[in-house]
């Protein structure tokens, strides 16, 4: 009786995510297992496929661009990360007293997240212009530049962080005004009994309280940060002089505008296996030092 | 319940789609047949008045014309077609995609066609058009749009700064000279743009220098580059005299603000194509041929109509509605129409031409221009990495991080390696 009453839950269960599982699969596992096949074969979406083993992997090792491609990922992820996490955090905490227009504030902060990405970078291309830019004029005024920003293979990079955290860090901002509102008043005015200042109180109340909601922010950003390419595509297309190629913009290069499927499969794959040991890391380490209560 | 329906409901959508588009085929003696194409606006209405009055002409055929969006993305469009067999019986492509199409079993080669059916007048066609079409003995497409790059060029900016308007016989010296005496660092205007992205738009423009110097991209088996040959590198030194040492260059990240600056009379010249006139509304701009070094050789970039094979009686009625769609008639209707350049030489010389010439003021010189479009670009499947190396190397003199002769000789080592390599 029981087991027939489990096994029919069971069965309802599993139809009740049933369009979630095919979904996933469809859209999910099958691509996974398909770019698998695809990082084995020569193919050029056109004509039938050859196999060639691990040919597209060997090739990669001794790509430079492919190589400078993951220094370049790491070097805007190093940024990326740290810059949204930590400035969202600063700004969650302001935002997170009492103060005038608080709200104001809290829309302005998020709606870069909701913009969407070509109109983003329809914007900053203007901004940002070396010539005729409002970004040169501002800091013309006060006596900097001109800076070539995205036509500058030494600005270029960094260009496409200040834009993604600028566009980004709204999101982070919201995830901490929520973690800040859980934050149990009772800890905090005990902490002040305990004769506790502000950045006291901060340092060893409150951050230790929010550490989960950092660590799964760190886990999110770098997993996007390692896949940027939206933001690049609307404004650096990779360039200038591939000072923006990153490892998803170099894999759009080869399989779109070259035509090598399978070796776009591969690089696809070199970055699934980056992206999966540093979340392990992240969260391994994470684990060890977050407080769940 | 609705979970289940959303999720039916596209998978519905998806087969009834499918379905309709497996459809066509002769019934009660018609063939149908089915064109794709991405024209909107006036050139959608003009495409869709065409295919009616040809249905209205023959009876025997229909064709239903069918819009697949941007024609950017056409070509992977296509292939997913190709690969559920729900391929159209025509498709317009891009020109740069030729090399491509031609491997693909699918496509039609027309040389049979095109040489047991005189009248469809092949030579007529511009010889920049047959030329993108050609890969090796196979055609594989018939022309369904031309243009050319040309002087286009502000007539205030001219008059403001004292100097006659380009000739017909302009040197690259008189290029260079004007464009330094048209800028004006404090007031930021520039002589020329270029656009600097290293991609196919900073390669093209480049060709046309090359070719005037007497170079090629590559030799004449595309087995080896050449551009680096003396010629290219005179080019090169051009661009990085203008934008290094004169800065009278305005470098374009590709997005195309260009245009909107020549409109806000910030740019005295431009290299490029009639599709850019219709957005120069505030100005006075003249057109002229290119400025020349051992010639005045332009670029073009054609584009074509491809067609699938559907069986011979469908591939019968596809070539009907080719042949008579590229009629210099109709060509001229087009024209009219869309503004685009006429696709054959002889529409030219009837007599409604004059209409079209007037009715767009500058075509006239891009038309005439075409007869400088004497060599295209190398109809080969590694094109887009040749174009590659290329435009990495332009962008670097542009930007003043290489020499011109080392910058090309690194690409055409590249290029190189590219071509013995096959892929």
């Amino acid at each position: 009786m029981i087991r027939r009453a489990a096994r029919s839950e069971h069965v309802s269960g599993w139809l009740f995510v049933l369009p979630a599982v095919a979904l996933i699969g469809l859209f999910g596992i099958v691509p996974i297992i398909w770019g698998a096949v695809l990082s084995l074969q020569q193919n050029d979406l056109l004509t039938p496929p050859k196999w060639v083993g691990l040919q597209n992997y060997r090739t990669l090792v001794h790509d430079p661009v492919f190589l400078a491609s993951i220094h370049r990922t790491l070097v805007y992820t190093l940024l990326f990360v740290p810059i949204s996490v930590g400035g969202a955090l600063a700004i969650a905490v302001l935002l997170n007293r009492r103060i005038h227009f608080s709200r104001f504030y809290r829309t302005a902060v998020f709606i870069p997240v909701a913009t969407s990405t070509v109109a983003t970078g329809i914007i900053f291309n203007w901004l940002l212009e070396p010539t005729y830019g409002v970004a040169n004029y501002l800091l013309g005024e006060i006596g900097l530049g001109p800076y070539g920003f995205f036509q500058d293979p030494d600005q270029a990079l960094y260009s496409i962080v200040a834009m993604t955290v600028w566009g980004w860090i709204g999101f982070d901002v919201i995830v901490y005004l929520a973690a800040l509102q859980g934050v149990p008043d009772e800890l905090v005015e005990a902490a002040k009994l305990d004769g506790a200042g502000r950045w006291a109180i901060f340092r060893h109340v409150v951050f230790p309280l929010l550490s989960p909601t950092t660590l799964f922010l760190v886990v999110w950003s770098t997993i996007n940060a390692l896949q940027v390419f939206d933001e690049i595509y609307v404004t650096t297309h990779g360039g200038p002089l591939q000072a923006t190629t990153v490892m998803v913009y170099y894999l759009f290069n080869q399989a779109f505008e070259l035509f090598h499927g399978g070796y776009a499969a591969a690089i696809a794959y070199v970055l699934f296996l980056m992206t999966l040991v540093l979340s392990v890391v992240q969260l391994w380490i994470g684990n060890r030092r977050v407080h769940y209560s | 319940m609705k979970r289940v329906v959303s999720l039916v409901l596209p998978l519905l959508v998806l087969l009834a789609v499918a379905a309709s588009c497996g459809g066509g085929g002769s019934s009660n003696g018609v063939v149908n047949i089915t064109v794709w194409h991405g024209y909107e606006d006036v050139e959608g209405k003009a495409i869709n008045a065409a295919a009616a009055r040809f249905n209205a002409t023959h009876p025997k055929i229909h064709v239903t014309v069918q819009n697949y969006g941007n024609a950017d993305y056409a070509l992977q469009k296509v292939l997913t077609a190709i690969r559920g067999g729900a391929e159209p019986d025509i498709a317009y492509l891009y020109g740069s995609w030729a090399a491509n199409i031609a491997r693909s079993p699918a496509a039609v080669d027309l040389a049979p066609m095109i040489q047991s059916d005189p009248s469809i007048h092949w030579s007529d066609f511009w010889p920049a058009e047959r030329q993108a079409v050609q890969v090796g003995p196979k055609i594989i497409g018939v022309p369904a749009l031309v243009d050319n790059l040309a002087l286009v060029y502000n007539k205030k900016l001219f008059d403001q700064a004292g100097i006659p308007y380009p000739s017909d016989n302009w040197t690259w010296d008189d290029f260079r000279a004007a464009a330094k005496k048209l800028t004006d660092t404090g007031n930021k205007q520039f002589g020329w743009a270029y656009v600097a992205d290293g991609s196919e738009d900073t390669v093209w423009r480049f060709d046309a220098l090359l070719w005037q110097a007497g170079g090629d991209i590559l030799n004449s088996d595309n087995t080896k580059a050449e551009f680096n040959s003396p010629a290219g590198v005179k080019a090169a030194t051009l661009l990085q005299q203008m934008a290094t040492v004169d800065h009278s260059v305005y470098l374009d990240n590709g997005n195309g603000n260009y245009a909107n600056l020549f409109n806000s009379g910030k740019i005295g010249m431009l290299f490029t194509g009639p599709w850019d006139l219709s957005s120069f509304t505030d100005v006075k701009y003249g057109v002229q041929i290119l400025p020349g070094d051992l010639n005045h050789q332009t670029i073009s970039g054609p584009d074509q109509w491809v067609m699938f094979d559907k069986g011979s009686t469908r591939k019968q009625a596809a070539w009907t509605f080719l042949k008579w769609f590229t009629s210099p008639q109709e060509s001229l209707q087009w024209s009219l129409a869309t503004g685009d350049l006429p696709i054959r030489q002889s529409t030219t010389r009837l007599a409604q031409y004059s209409d079209y010439t007037s009715k767009y003021p500058g075509v006239a010189t891009f038309v005439v221009n075409l007869g400088n479009a004497a060599k295209a670009r190398p109809v080969i499947p590694t094109y887009n990495e040749v174009s590659q190396a290329m435009g990495q190397a332009i962008q670097a003199v542009l930007l003043g991080k290489a020499q011109p002769k080392q910058a090309l000789d690194s690409a055409a080592q590249q290029v190189d390696s590219v071509l013995a390599s096959g892929q």
